[in-house]
């Protein structure tokens, strides 16, 4: 092996930052939604980097628990954009501000 | 010959990763996101076939590439965006500059959090990470969370189903 852990480390560590930066940034539901993708995509390759660190497979274990955690977050979660945009039209994030408000819905 | 092709793929997929991760980030049309996603998708499976993790190589692809990606293209083209339906977003690269400046000394702290945790990868057999051993030990050590895991999907699927539908209540009410 020639590509030592730091590297993958690294890559990890970059998915999960652009990750963070796509949730604060963006105002737009669906790249909010890619972007908690990405970041539980990122902790999967921790998962497997750290698997094959520690020759345990109890990592992979995990990351595959993850994987199927994550088709049923995405399928929700699709599913309120669905709904959401049906009401309002609209992927803006900022629309949707009645709960803080204490408006009617 | 095989070190230069594992590091040469690496850098690739490093590469892919990271367009796929900026597309998503900056792009402004939902089909270029679902594009980037796709390829970050894809890379990540890529690394997890260099890590000797053949089974969750399979297993990324067939769920994540083949399922996720293709449920949220069907869910754009569904929803048939139009350019007024998408958030005005006028002082956008100012907050990504701001948010990446704030992030910065966070992912320098996780990075070297990570890489004190070991050096070198020691060599594995070539049953690890196969279909075999994860069998076994999913079988011995995982079996509750697995079927606590396919309870969780079973619910997610029928709460999908009922938020996704045409009519709610609330519409009958206004």
């Amino acid at each position: 092996m020639t590509v030592n852990p730091d590297a993958y480390f690294a890559v990890a560590t970059l998915l999960f930052s652009l990750g963070i930066l796509g949730v604060i940034s963006r105002r737009n539901l669906l790249v909010i939604y890619l972007s908690i993708e990405l970041m539980l995509n990122a902790v999967n390759l921790i998962l497997a980097t750290f698997s094959r660190l520690h020759p345990d497979e109890g990592g992979t274990m995990i990351a595959l628990f993850m994987i199927g955690v994550i088709a049923a977050e995405a399928s929700l979660f699709l599913a309120v954009i669905v709904q959401i945009y049906r009401k309002k039209h609209t992927l803006d994030s900022d629309a949707f501000t009645e709960l803080a408000q204490g408006k009617k819905l | 010959m095989i070190e230069m092709l594992e590091t040469s793929l690496f850098a690739l997929l490093t590469l892919g990763v990271l367009t796929g991760g900026l597309m998503i980030l900056l792009a402004r049309r939902p089909a270029t996101h679902a594009m980037g996603f796709f390829i970050v998708l894809l890379c990540v499976a890529g690394l997890f076939a260099l890590l000797h993790q053949s089974f969750l190589f399979f297993a990324q692809v067939l769920v994540s590439v083949g399922g996720v990606v293709i449920v949220t293209l069907i869910m754009i083209l569904t929803v048939n965006l139009r350019e007024t339906d998408l958030p005005p977003e006028p002082h956008k690269t100012r907050w990504l500059i701001g948010a990446a400046v704030v992030i910065a000394p966070l992912s320098l702290l996780l990075y070297r959090t990570l890489t004190t945790l070991g050096d070198a990868f020691p060599p594995v057999s070539d049953a690890f990470g196969g279909t075999r051993s994860l069998g076994t030990l999913l079988f011995h050590d995982g079996v509750l969370p697995l079927e606590i895991l396919s309870v969780l999907l079973l619910t997610a699927m029928v709460g999908a189903i009922i938020i996704g539908k045409k009519e709610q209540s609330y519409d009958r009410e206004s």
